[in-house]
């Protein structure tokens, strides 16, 4: 008997698409003020789409009380834009976790369940990331996070979401040549949804 | 008797197309194509569509039909310290 064979590999084909219209992009509203500088100019290497955001915010609110970590992944897809390479996160997916207030994982036996929640996805994802909560921590990458981004989430476009729901902060990171980098990212809404954060919309009167 | 099948791996969206024998298991299938993409192996978990492939399981009895794809999936760890 031999072991399994390779037969050929093949990468993804990234596509040229423009990223969400800025009229429909915010920075997220809980970014912490270190975070704040590089706002100003440089393009976002990352999307969060509004209900992905939701769902990340909502699921560290939920174990607030208990003092725990939550996390899931990113899923999304990897796009180039003049020439910079961005990722838009369309959904979340998690499950049961096995988690103190320093750590997180998920709870072996939830794995199905993750699995049905990928098979739920209706586009093609790609894990482009993971979120992890650090509950009255802040927002940063501890050296158990690291060794997770290096060992798989390694590609330039991988995030690693980070929310304290305590403090109520939330911020990317990635990878450079294995240095820790902030990753600016904003969230992204459809045509005809409202942002969370946005103004109330009143009826505009008309001057007859 | 051979399979030939088709893994993705979930965080690149790349993939493999294996060969692979009735008595071949779970983790050979995790092993190479860890080794394919400079993984850690035991890092890993793999999916066919909403079932968890156990690491002794023998093709012969996963009912993997020729060119299905399963889907190679990481299984992180995140913390403060």
């Amino acid at each position: 008997m031999k072991g399994p064979v390779i037969l050929g590999g093949k990468d993804l084909e990234v596509e040229e698409m423009s990223p969400p219209a800025q009229e429909r992009t915010l920075p997220h509203k809980w970014l912490p003020k270190e975070a704040l500088p590089m706002y100003s100019g440089k393009k976002a290497e990352m999307y969060l789409f509004k209900t992905a955001e939701e769902k990340v915010r909502n699921h560290a609110l939920s174990k607030v009380k208990e003092g725990l970590e939550v996390m899931g992944f990113l899923l999304g897809e990897v796009f180039t834009h003049q020439g910079v390479e961005y990722t838009v996160v369309r959904d979340v997916a998690t499950t049961d976790l096995e988690a103190t207030s320093v750590s997180v994982r998920f709870d072996p036996e939830g794995f199905e369940a993750l699995f049905a929640s990928l098979e739920c996805a209706r586009f093609r994802y790609v894990l482009v990331g993971w979120y992890h909560s650090h509950p009255g921590h802040g927002c940063f990458l501890s050296s158990t996070d690291i060794s997770t981004q290096k060992g798989m989430f390694d590609r330039p476009y991988h995030t690693a979401l980070v929310v304290d729901p305590v403090r109520k902060e939330m911020d990317a990171f990635c990878l450079s040549d294995g240095e820790v980098l902030r990753r600016k990212f904003l969230v992204y809404w459809d045509e005809f949804q409202n942002p969370y954060y946005g103004e109330s919309v009143r009826p505009k009167k008309i001057r007859m | 008797m051979v399979v030939r099948v088709r893994v993705r791996n979930a965080e690149t969206g790349a993939t493999v197309d294996m060969e692979l024998e009735m008595e071949n298991t779970v983790e050979e299938i995790i092993e190479g194509v860890s080794a394919y993409w400079e993984k850690d192996p035991g890092a890993y978990v793999i999916r066919k569509g909403r079932r968890l492939l156990r690491g002794q399981q023998k093709v012969q009895e996963l009912d993997i039909q020729s060119n299905e794809e399963l889907e190679l999936i990481p299984d992180p760890e995140g913390g403060k310290i």
